[in-house]
């Protein structure tokens, strides 16, 4: 579709007078327009760059995809001036402004990629967290994104989320994304999470999209001095769901750790790429990604381990694990470690690709379980071990149902 | 007549991979409902491949003669499906299942067995009652099925599913090996308790320590894929006093000895 039309809303003066037009303060105005001419610079990425070495995005037009609006709903009471709700709300406030400006598009910049510059021109409903000082909140933030069939076809949303944690604060954000079967969305995400000293942040994503969706997200944090930084991401749906997952570890003794599941059936794509880069000294990682894979989808991971010059003493897990439910589907793995200092605490690192363990299988077996049943229960503890604190017990519920529900219908 | 709860007539089996590597080599054997019947052999003799063969394992096939269970001929069907129909295997060596507790495990082997749900309630009385017979604790039931259990866990967590599962036929592997006296005891009684006036048991040993306090009707002497002597308790009591020698001898089956 590369002659196919493209949409109008990506030149740099349209994006300036969509700005404008929603009232946004000058200094975004800028940003989006500084986005708009990154947008138009940028090649799109090849497979020769590794970390896209197995998602060929070389047909994909972005412009080619007009952006269709998806308002999130947020559900989550604030402390004592804190803040969940529209990004571009608290850009445009008096006491949030200035929090918002400061932040904003200084982790992920735009000019970095072609996606992120496409988000940073286009993002419209996105989200802002803010936890004050010493703050926290009582219970989980929770936002859904829901794209119905329909209009959004053959368009681009633009999710964008900014989390700004200050010191000895704590707060939890589950987000999940949801559009129609048939809807053929392009969705490009970008996080930031500015993580203060001794800050507990925990970010869980349910990627549930519809089977027509593709997923481009970059989703970074960075962590000061004793910060506890958690992701999770738990793919379900979506045709391709691509992540970059980034722990910037500069303060000394903070810690990230990042959880991935994906559950791929049918010709389902998921691409996960991370980072833990230990800047600062005694700093902590831990990535654990699992997929298991029916049908034809397949898998790939990517991951750095890097261990800085000034990461003195640092320690470091990481770990993907493979399972292939049918002969059909397919794992690429590849965990690298770069160590920069002589003076690591541990720095761990292990793959499997495979099937179901035979043994296994025939022990449960060998309690009447028939073959669909024996592969939901290995599936569902082999998902327990990343999914067994995630989220609170309302959100582990409907993940295992979910779980539940496409294995009784997947490909095995 | 009431049907046999177990017969086996005239099974040979192999190794499904190597199909020229027979092992058992054509195996009769009848147990009537309530029957004890145990199996001795020295090591390698076919016990285990035996158990598997007779539970469905796809690690063997069976090239002659048939199992029945029940009067059913069982030989063409799946492991799944000999476990619903009263099948239930005691491994030798559990396997663990990541991820999985003993909780989880049980209810869905229930759910098969039945083919419906047992009602909650009812599930967690019989799980408490038959923890306590095997005197283990409920923290037991809540873990990863055999992960990080010592081996007489193992032992008792396969016992413990015997008892929910309630099986018209229990083979008990090698139950006993990696057991102290107090736990072979408390296994063995646990057995006893658990076991019904219909249920037929298979106990594989190569010791006779487990028959002191589980008294078979019946005793088998397995060497090298065959049955080569049968009798009543007492044959396990010759052999716990003078070993397989004298027995192999007598048959001349003694390696390197001259008959
Ligand atoms: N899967 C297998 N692959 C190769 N050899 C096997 C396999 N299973 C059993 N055997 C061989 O068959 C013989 C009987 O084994 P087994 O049934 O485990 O004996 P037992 O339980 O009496 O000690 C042994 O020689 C063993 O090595
Ligand atoms: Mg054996």
């Amino acid at each position: 579709m590369a002659d196919a039309t493209l949409s109008p809303a990506y030149g740099e003066a349209a994006v300036v007078a969509a700005s404008q037009g929603r009232g946004e303060p000058g200094w975004l105005t800028e940003q989006r327009a500084e986005a708009s001419r990154a947008f138009a610079a940028l090649p799109m990425p090849t497979t020769m760059l590794r970390p896209w070495k197995y998602t060929d995005v070389s047909k994909l037009v972005i412009d080619g995809y007009a952006p269709a609006s998806a308002v999130p709903s947020v559900i989550g009471a604030a402390p004592q001036g804190g803040f969940a709700g529209p990004l571009a709300e608290a850009a445009a406030d008096a006491t949030l402004g200035p929090i918002v400006e400061a932040h904003l598009g200084s982790l992920v910049p735009a000019t970095e990629g072609k996606f992120v510059a496409a988000n940073a021109a286009q993002w419209a409903g996105g989200i802002f967290v803010y936890v004050p000082r010493g703050q926290a909140f009582a219970e989980a933030v929770s936002v859904t994104i829901d794209v119905p069939d329909g209009e959004a076809n053959q368009g681009a949303v633009f999710p964008r989320m900014l989390v700004v944690a200050e010191a000895a604060s704590e707060v939890t954000v589950q987000m999940r994304s949801l559009s129609g079967a048939a809807a053929d969305l392009l969705a490009s995400q970008v996080v930031e999470v500015f993580a203060g000293a001794d800050s507990h942040v925990n970010l869980v994503f349910d990627v549930d999209w519809g089977l027509a969706t593709r997923d481009f997200s970059t989703i970074r944090a960075k962590t000061e001095r004793g910060a506890d930084v958690r992701i999770a991401t738990l793919a379900i749906g979506g045709a391709v769901v691509k992540q970059f997952v980034e722990g910037i570890l500069e303060g000394e003794g903070s810690q990230a750790r990042i959880r991935g599941v994906a559950l791929g059936d049918g010709d389902q794509h998921f691409d996960f790429v991370t980072l833990q880069d230990h800047v600062g000294p005694k700093t902590q990682s831990d990535v654990q990604i699992k997929t298991a894979l029916a049908g034809a989808s397949r898998s790939i991971y990517y991951g750095v381990t890097r261990v800085e010059e000034t990461g003195l003493g640092a320690a470091a897990e990481q770990e993907n694990r493979n399972l292939l439910l049918s002969r059909h589907a397919k794992a690429d793995s590849d965990p690298v470690l770069e160590i920069l200092t002589n003076d690591v605490i541990r720095c761990g690192h292990g793959a499997t690709v495979g099937p179901v363990d035979q043994e296994a299988f025939f022990y449960l077996q060998s309690r009447g379980l028939d073959r669909r049943q024996a592969m939901k229960l290995l599936v569902a503890g082999f998902f327990n071990s990343v999914l067994a604190d995630v989220g609170d017990e309302a959100f582990r519920e409907e993940v295992a149902t979910e779980v539940e529900e496409k294995l009784a219908v997947a490909h095995i | 007549m009431t049907e046999p709860i177990l017969r086996l007539k005239g099974l040979k089996a192999s190794i499904a991979d190597k199909p020229e590597i027979q092992i058992l080599h054509g195996i009769d054997l009848e147990i009537a409902p309530g029957e004890i019947h145990a199996v001795m052999g020295p090591n390698g003799s076919g016990k285990s491949t035996m158990a598997s063969t007779i539970a469905g394992s796809p690690t063997y096939v069976v090239d002659e003669g048939q199992v029945f269970l029940k009067g059913e001929d069982i030989t063409a069907a799946a492991a799944d499906e000999r476990a619903r129909k009263g099948v239930f295997l005691s491994f030798q060596y559990p396997t663990p299942i990541p991820g999985v507790t003993m909780v989880n495990l049980l209810r869905e082997a229930l759910k098969a067995r039945r083919g419906d749900e047992m009602p909650a309630r009812e599930f967690l009385e019989e799980l408490r009652a038959t923890l306590g017979r095997l005197k283990m604790s409920e923290e037991m039931a809540r873990r990863y099925v055999n992960e990080g259990f010592s081996g007489g866990e193992k032992k008792r967590a396969e016992i413990l599913q015997m008892g929910m599962l309630k099986p018209d036929l229990a083979i008990l592997d090698e139950t006993d090996s990696g057991l102290d006296v107090d736990a072979l005891r408390t296994v063995a009684e646990g057995v006893n308790a658990l076991k019904t006036s219909d249920m037929g048991i298979l106990i594989i040993t190569h010791y006779e320590r487990i028959l002191n306090y589980i008294t078979p009707d019946r005793v088998h002497i397995l060497v090298k894929g065959k049955i080569v002597k049968s009798g009543d308790a007492s044959l396990a009591k010759e052999i716990e006093a003078n070993g397989y020698d004298p027995i192999l001898k007598e048959l001349g089956l003694l390696e390197g000895a001259t008959a």
